[in-house]
């Protein structure tokens, strides 16, 4: 069979990459704070965020869009810290991309926040690939998840400006070895800023809401709005 | 994990070529996946079956091309190739290397239809 080829080279994700510039530009100008916090199902994503929200309350105005593939829980959980909160649910889908978080938030009725934190679908493989027009990507890494998990999902770990290990008050009873977690880091992100958290004792917590606050206030003052 | 996800979206972009050219059936599709992209090369080829029946690239071969991870050594001062499983570092001098100079493709790149 005589075949012709037709050029067309276009790069998948293109699509998502434009949406993305175009709530990158939105946040710009509110001066929101975008945070995309990946990690593997089970880190302590929602239990960081139900005690982030209830920390910055009263303080900023600091809102949440949730995904997973089933199940309002998460948004449920979330939301009694009295932020707005919307659950995604991606179904068949194993991340979040760019369109949702458009639509997400058009069904928000208050859409001026000064963060805007988006839990991401409990999986290190495809979030990595999808920018949602953040500014911080976070990643968590549990010390009950072994030490090598920047090694198996390296994007994940590239990709993130903040490496959380949450659940730090358990590390000695499942004999987390920090030293090969550190160095495992390392190797895919030389230098990013990692913080051992505790939700339950509070070990860390004061250093993340720095951090984030350190980032609203500057996000606030940026530029380009 | 986003193998049928990643058929359609080909999906979209061989079906939209074809409408603009009047291509009315397509034989083959090439594509480039990079290693760090999460694709399972078994799975994508099983969704492209799926995906693409009963349309204009139904029964179409999928032809796979894998790009290999590579990332640029600082202290080399070269491009590198990362052993898989110990992360994004120099397989030469033990430098991590965090920038990635290919291996997160995902890229539809020609069709072949019946001439």
């Amino acid at each position: 069979m005589k075949v012709r080829v037709v050029e067309i080279a276009s790069n998948l994700m293109l699509k998502n990459d434009a949406l993305a510039a175009k709530l990158r530009a939105r946040f710009a100008e509110s001066g929101t704070l975008v945070v995309n916090i990946l990690s593997s199902p089970g880190s302590g994503k929602t239990t960081l965020l139900e005690e982030t929200l209830r920390r910055l309350s009263g303080r900023y105005r600091a809102g949440a869009l949730v995904g997973d593939q089933a199940t309002e829980n998460d948004a449920l959980r979330l939301a009694r810290s009295g932020a707005p909160v919307r659950q995604i649910t991606t179904a068949a889908e194993c991340r979040l991309d760019a369109g949702m978080i458009s639509k997400a938030l058009a069904q928000m009725e208050d859409q001026r926040f000064d963060v805007l934190f988006i839990e991401n679908v409990g999986n290190l493989i495809c979030p990595a690939e999808y920018d949602l027009g953040e500014d911080l990507r976070v990643v968590l890494l549990s010390v009950t998840e072994g030490e090598d998990k920047p090694l198996k999902y390296p994007l994940a770990f590239n990709t993130s400006q903040v490496v959380l290990v949450t659940k730090i008050d358990i590390a000695g009873a499942v004999g987390f070895d920090r030293a090969a977690a550190e160095q495992s880091i390392e190797r895919v992100n030389p230098g990013v800023r990692v913080l051992e958290v505790s939700t339950r004792t509070g070990a860390g917590i004061d250093e993340w809401l720095a951090l984030l606050e350190a980032r609203i206030g500057a996000k606030a003052l940026a530029p380009a709005r | 994990m986003h193998e049928i996800t990643v058929a359609l979206s080909l999906l979209d972009g061989v079906q939209a070529t074809a409408l603009e050219q009047g291509i009315e059936r397509v034989s083959a599709v090439n594509v480039r996946v990079g290693a760090l992209s999460g694709v399972v090369r078994d799975a994508l080829l099983f969704s492209w079956d799926v995906a693409s029946a009963e349309t204009v690239a139904a029964g179409s071969e999928l032809r796979i091309e894998e790009v290999p991870l590579v990332v640029f050594c600082e202290r080399c001062e070269a491009q590198r190739a990362p052993l898989p499983g110990y992360g994004l570092v120099c397989p030469e001098c033990g430098t991590p290397s965090p920038r990635i100079v290919s291996g997160r493709e995902m890229q539809l790149v020609s069709m072949e239809v019946p001439a």
